[in-house]
């Protein structure tokens, strides 16, 4: 039976706006909306270059509106927290007064009733504004814009945050699926191929090299033992989501007996100085259902690999088994 | 040849710095265009198809940069085509621009690469959005170790890359890094970051793109009668593996070695370190440089830091290297494919300013991505012929 593996990314981007959008963003904090001459016409928001041509604009800027009408709409009966609004709203395209473009917006007007193409809508602003798309929080059906007092930003607006998530949900397979199994039962599962006689962890169900499925009959069970071959040690540099602050070791772990070379492996109770070649170390899992709180890389219940306090393996061509 | 000549007549690029936080992304990717342009002597009409390469989504938060750009590149109504081939998309992006030529498809093709890297953060981007992210330095680490245990290196070797490319960046106006005092000393004495290479062995993060005009015979030989040298493509390839299997060699790749076997044998090379007069070599780590050296077959397995050791490898040398600096000293990932591929077009051009190799007719550029698993390369030359067949 194949599930679902879901995971999210989230990031704080930062948009350098430039010379045109950032005179947009800082109209918007003065609840102004603004546009470009682009020959005969009034595009908004406003473009550094000819959308037709590519050929650069002069910053020939134009307020519009502040009221316009609705070009088309659709209808947003559920939406999700990246949604401008909290309760059902429309997307529309306004055409502002003076524009001769629309620009995407939201439309606040209660109800799906109250939406025709056609409609006048006016800008309702947020009291507070940072120079976003969203200081403009929604249109409203009529002509009178809702303002508030206070001025613009102090300085002009040249960066934009967006804060960006997106959740994947991502099919497991039947071989994934068991691979996760024995994981759980803190026992490495392996595919042989029958034709190249490699082995592939982690529930791969293919040789790249035959290119032919792998499946259940080719499992084997692999060794828990096995001797670093390679390594690093990485100084974490910080980033949204860094959880490492201190230097840390990564291993190639060659299994005994085996030609499976797992790489960049976290190595448990070493500390870096000590971390070499030859060393001879022990797969180490976490019990079914322990929640561990181990490096996010690591697959499964695999926590790491601890010295096994066995002499050194010296076969000075160790150093090559990258894979 | 199966196909047609392809041309080289504008290349341009970007300032490239740590944040470009004065230009919005459009307009980071216009800059390198309108130079290309420029240098082409044409403008965005005459263009007939965009090719747009970058690495992935996730470092700047962009989804489909190619439709959010296509305007931008005054691309409305045009075929506009995206690459992404990891770090080797630069110059995969460019080896695809020359084929719409090659194929008789389009006359004048643009091809844009860039990233602005300050909008993200690749070490997030790099390891999936977690925590103990290893980066590009972390991957790439144990396999210079087995390179440096295999040839016998000495440990200065890859210093001295770190420093004739930083030497090379000061005559270059477009790279980011400029380290005036930068010394073997200064690198030996930097940060081990990812054990065993440097701080100072290691590419910066920058904002920047980069562009190239590709024309077909018609407009190669226009250009050349006008005075403007172009570049014609002798050949180009890309090859890929995949990222692990046991038995896999990431020092030495089969693809890399495959890479370079089919751009010599397409241009007529079958000397390379006779045949051609400099190269440009994706060396994001101060070790690659020996590494593809020998892994493309300039040099002998083993023979390649000896190169690097003589010298050999300086603007002056025997076989320059990285005359612009290289991703050492400029790293928008995903235009620095086509930094390399456009530095080589560059030099046969005879317009590489104070980093012009001497006598620079034939040149090659080489880009690689992921793992050490996707590879492009292409051969480019002042003439169609430069060996007189």
């Amino acid at each position: 039976m194949a599930g679902t593996v879901e995971s999210t990314i989230k990031f704080p981007y930062k948009r350098s706006l430039g010379p045109v959008l950032g005179a947009f963003m800082t109209a918007l904090t003065e609840q102004r909306i603004m546009g470009i001459r682009s020959g005969g016409r009034v595009i908004v928001p406003p473009l550094e270059w000819d959308p037709d041509t590519g050929v650069e604009l002069a910053h020939d800027f134009v307020d519009v509106g502040p009221a316009g009408t609705v070009e088309s709409w659709t209808w947003v009966a559920k939406p999700t927290a990246q949604h401008p609004l909290d309760h059902p709203f429309a997307f529309a395209l306004v055409k502002l007064d003076g524009a001769d473009t629309a620009l995407m917006h939201a439309v606040d007007a209660g109800s799906i009733d109250a939406m025709s193409t056609g409609m006048r809508v006016a800008p309702r602003w947020k009291a507070e504004r940072k120079g976003h798309i969203t200081d403009l929080d929604a249109f409203v059906p009529g002509e009178t814009p809702e303002t508030h007092e206070g001025g613009g930003a102090e300085e002009p607006v040249t960066m934009m945050d967006y804060d960006a998530t997106i959740t994947y949900r991502i099919p497991t397979t039947a071989n994934q699926l068991r691979s996760d199994q024995a994981s759980e039962q803190g026992r490495f599962l392996g595919l042989k191929c029958p034709i190249c006689n490699r082995t592939y962890t982690g529930g791969r169900g293919y040789c790249p090299i035959d290119a032919i499925e792998l499946g259940e009959e080719h499992e084997v069970d692999l060794p828990q033992k096995g001797v670093i071959t390679n390594y690093t040690i990485i100084t974490p540099t910080p980033y949204p989501g860094q959880t490492a602050t201190e230097p840390f070791s990564r291993v190639h772990v060659w299994l005994d007996g085996t030609d499976v070379v797992l790489g960049y492996q976290t190595l448990l109770d070493v500390p870096n100085d000590d971390v070499h070649i030859g060393m001879r170390v022990e797969a180490v899992w976490a019990s079914e259902g322990e929640k561990v709180d181990k490096d996010p890389r690591m697959e499964g219940n695999l926590i790491g690999f601890l010295p096994t306090g066995e002499p050194d393996n010296t076969d000075p061509d160790l150093v090559n088994r990258l894979h | 040849m199966a196909h047609q000549p392809c041309a080289i007549v504008g290349v341009g690029q970007t300032h490239h710095k740590t944040r470009r936080w004065d230009v919005s992304l459009g307009g980071l990717v216009r800059e390198a265009a309108q130079r290309a342009l420029d240098d082409a002597e044409m403008t965005w009409k005459d263009i007939d198809a965009v090719v747009i390469g970058k690495a992935p989504d996730l470092f700047e938060g962009v989804m489909k940069p190619e439709l959010y750009l296509s305007d931008a590149l005054g691309a409305a109504g045009k075929p506009v085509f995206r690459v992404h081939t990891a770090g080797s998309v630069g110059g995969t992006t460019g080896i695809v621009a020359a084929h719409h030529v090659e194929s008789g498809r389009h006359k004048r093709v643009l091809a844009v690469a860039y990233q602005k890297q300050s909008e993200g953060n690749a070490q997030f981007a790099l390891g999936s959005g977690r925590g103990f992210s290893i980066g590009a330095g972390g991957a790439f680490a144990p396999f210079m170790r087995s390179y440096m245990y295999r040839t016998g290196a000495p440990a200065e070797i890859g210093p001295m890359v770190a420093v004739k490319d930083r030497k090379n960046a000061l005559k270059n106006p477009y790279a980011h890094l400029k380290i005036e005092d930068i010394s073997l000393e200064k690198v030996m004495a930097s940060p081990m970051m990812w054990d065993p290479v440097r701080f100072l062995e290691s590419c910066p993060s920058s904002d920047g793109a980069c562009a190239v005009v590709f024309t077909d015979k018609e407009g190669g030989e226009a250009a050349a009668k006008a005075g403007r040298q172009p570049a014609w493509i002798l050949g180009s390839a890309v090859r890929s593996e995949p990222s692990q299997f046991p038995g896999r060699d990431p020092v030495a790749p089969q693809g890399a070695a495959d890479c370079a076997a089919d751009v010599y044998q397409q241009a007529g090379i079958t000397n390379p370190l006779e045949q051609i007069d400099c190269a440009e070599l994706y060396v994001p780590f101060s070790w690659y440089e020996p590494m593809w050296l020998e892994g493309h077959h300039i040099a002998e397995f083993g023979e390649g830091w000896k190169m690097v050791e003589r010298g050999d490898t300086e603007i002056g040398g025997r076989f320059p290297v990285n005359m612009s600096g290289g991703v050492l000293s400029s790293n928008p990932i995903g235009a620095s494919g086509l930094l390399r591929f456009s530095e080589a077009a560059l030099q046969v051009r005879g317009m590489a300013g104070e980093h012009q190799v001497e006598g620079a007719n034939v040149a090659i550029a080489q880009a690689y991505g992921a793992s050490a698993q996707y590879f492009s390369m292409w051969v480019v030359a002042n003439s169609l012929d430069p060996f007189g067949k």
